[in-house]
């Protein structure tokens, strides 16, 4: 389960990775490790952090709370400076009582909001500003009822009353209906939302069995334009759905997906550099997830490189509150708040001529 | 749409694949008397291949080829190589043998495929079928209809044909089956062969409207192992239970929650258990 990559040196930083490498949501531990493992190989290659090479103690959490406990466990026994999680809410939320004394961790889970007395970041913005950024193309494009399709676990949940805490006081009727993890038919939850003719349906549902509500929907014959979450903007999933791909897909996706519309050129380099270079080094293409590894990698890297003692969560905590951090999108935290992005980082992309873009209207 | 039709499709296409898992795992148990935990590994093994021989660029028919071969070369090594020659065990002993196997092939598929989920492209193509306010997609009819078909078809083998009373006699009472001229070996290498292939069947039908991953097997195997305990494994009770468990999962999401699918399935399966095994807990000798 605990991995470490190359013989441990004395003067060398240690990175714990926890990453859901297996298990029903796997595809998203094993694109964000491909990205950290990039990170580490292009890190050292380049003679490392201060003249240290960086090492990787991965360990995979299958989704599972209980294993990812241990997973939390081993890697603070083995003293690594810093913990990326890359795990969904469960597993996540198992693991922040064992860091109330550091090390830092660094979550990728939108579900979680860090306490800001803790030790815990968040990489990505919340749930809450996804659900933002998702309204304010809403209403950008006059729709005022949305369907929507929540996971019956605990990520699904948290998307499910952000949902009912944006849209209906934004004056967006919303109807939701629940699909179970393993499920095999999403038919039943579309005819349930789509009852009253949304402008839109929205599938948070961000496990590997997405493609079901993608499939069900080509099986219903719908045409109503179809928003996946931002777990799902992969090239895994165009993959599966490539042969009912509806007539219009979009999806929430951080910026820097588009890099055409990262402002920031310190950012845009970075996105162009890591594109090309990762491509080369993995010999496939990259997506979101890649991106999302990247920037918890590059705040990891900022942190090693920067903070005298990486080994003091203190001097950590306050490294990361003080200062932004360039990646595939500048990462801001603050004293008072442990999310790196907010809801302007993240648009709304359309897949159109194999790839995604910035979406166009929705009428 | 009206949701009782929708509910009534989506139940007899996931009913439809219920039932094949459960004639295969029946298929088996009525030939060697076991509980066949890695059946479903059968589906993912015929599911997957498929996957991959299609996003190879090969026709969808030798694809399809392709996958039910898969399984049903899986299941037949699983009965030649594993359990022939350990047949003097005690069935406990050989169950936990196939669930090896079922973990053993969830990680080979894991390291060779990967663990992203994988589709085919679908054999019935064309504008869904619209029924009193229900869909049915083409593809879900032809699921619908060969499933069905095919299920049906081993009670009707095992109970008309002197192949398949060969099948329930070198389960029954081998010995005797032997001496009377029946091969028991190839009776239950064929039983094992039917029951990848069915696998496999409900992969290559389902799969093109949903997705498959190297986990799917274990799933599978439930929710035959559950409509073939439901029939008391009897092969035309237990297409009968995978019908009303599809149905019962559609109209438990359908009119109360997603959530409450599996409380309440589990739910039936330990009160027809209870019910099942009342003489033994009344003092009888009927076993469940």
């Amino acid at each position: 389960m605990l991995a470490a990559t190359g013989a441990r040196a004395e003067d060398s930083y240690t990175v714990g990775v926890i990453a859901p490498t297996s298990g029903p949501v796997a595809f998203v531990g094993v694109a964000q490790l491909s990205a950290i493992q990039w990170w580490q190989h292009d890190v050292n290659e380049h003679g490392g952090l201060n003249k240290r090479h960086v090492e990787l103690a991965t360990c995979d959490d299958q989704a599972n709370p209980e294993i990812a406990v241990t997973c939390a466990r081993n890697l603070i026994a083995q003293h690594v400076q810093i913990i990326l999680n890359t795990s969904v809410t469960g597993p996540v939320r198992a693991t922040l009582p064992l860091v109330k004394d550091g090390p830092v961790m660094i979550v990728a889970s939108p579900a979680i909001e860090p306490d800001p007395s803790t030790f815990v970041f968040q990489g990505l913005p919340t749930d809450l500003e996804i659900t933002r950024a998702l309204l304010a193309f809403l209403k950008a494009n006059k729709v005022d009822h949305l369907g929507m399709i929540g996971a019956t676990d605990a990520t699904g949940e948290v998307g499910v009353a952000d949902a009912q805490k944006v849209f209906p006081p934004a004056g967006v009727k919303l109807d939701v209906s629940r699909i179970d993890l393993r499920a095999n038919d999403a038919s039943i939850q579309l005819m349930n939302v789509t009852k009253g003719s949304p402008g839109a349906i929205y599938s948070s549902y961000s496990g590997g069995g997405a493609a079901t509500v993608v499939k069900s929907y080509a099986n219903l014959g719908l045409t109503i334009p179809l928003i996946v979450s931002n777990a799902n903007v992969t090239n895994a999933f165009i993959q599966v759905i490539k042969t009912d791909m509806p007539q219009r897909l979009f999806g929430l996706g951080m910026r820097s997906i588009v890099p055409a519309l990262v402002t920031d050129p310190a950012n845009r380099a970075r996105v162009e550099y890591f594109e090309k270079s990762f491509k080369e080094w993995n010999h496939g293409s990259v997506d979101q997830l890649n991106h999302l590894g990247l920037l918890l990698a590059d705040a990891a890297g900022a942190v090693l490189a920067h903070v005298k003692d990486p080994n003091d969560p203190a001097a950590v905590k306050a490294f990361l509150e003080h200062t932004p951090i360039n990646s595939v999108q500048t990462i801001r935290y603050a004293p008072d708040n442990h999310v790196a992005l907010k809801a302007d980082n993240m648009i709304v992309v359309e897949y159109k001529n194999g790839r995604w873009t910035k979406a166009d209207p929705l009428k | 749409m009206n949701p009782l039709t929708q509910a009534i499709i989506s139940g007899l296409m996931m009913g439809a694949v219920y039932a094949l898992l459960a004639t295969g795992l029946v298929i088996v148990f009525h030939t060697a008397q076991i509980v066949n935990i890695a059946h479903g590994e059968g589906y993912a093994i015929g599911g997957i291949l498929t996957a991959v021989a299609a996003s190879h660029d090969l026709p969808l028919w030798a694809a399809l080829a392709i996958g039910i071969a898969g399984a049903v070369a899986f299941s037949l090594t699983l009965e030649r190589v594993l359990l022939r020659p350990r047949s003097s065990w005690s069935v406990n002993s050989l169950i936990l043998v196939t669930l090896a196997v079922a973990f053993f092939v969830r990680g080979v598929l894991n390291v060779s495929v990967g663990s992203d989920p994988v589709s085919f492209p679908r054999a019935f193509v064309g504008p869904p079928l619209r029924i009193l306010g229900g869909v049915l997609p083409l593809q879900g009819a032809g699921l619908i209809a060969i499933g069905l078909l095919a299920a049906f078809a081993i009670p009707l083998f095992l109970a008309k044909t002197r192949l398949g009373r060969q099948l329930r006699a070198a389960a029954e009472k081998p010995d005797a089956a032997e001496l009377m001229g029946v091969n028991v070996d190839f009776a239950r290498s064929l039983a094992f062969a039917i029951a990848g292939a069915y696998g496999a069947l409900g992969a290559l039908l389902l799969v093109p409207m949903v997705s498959v991953d190297f986990q799917t097997g274990l799933g599978m195997t439930m929710r035959g192992f559950i409509a073939a305990a439901l029939g008391g494994m009897s092969p035309v009770l237990a297409i009968l239970c995978g019908l009303f468990l599809g149905l019962a999962e559609a109209f438990v999401t359908t009119y109360w929650d997603a959530l409450a699918k599996d409380p309440v399935v589990f739910l039936a399966l330990i009160g027809i258990a209870l019910w099942q095994s009342r003489h033994i807990r009344f003092g009888g000798s009927l076993r469940a």
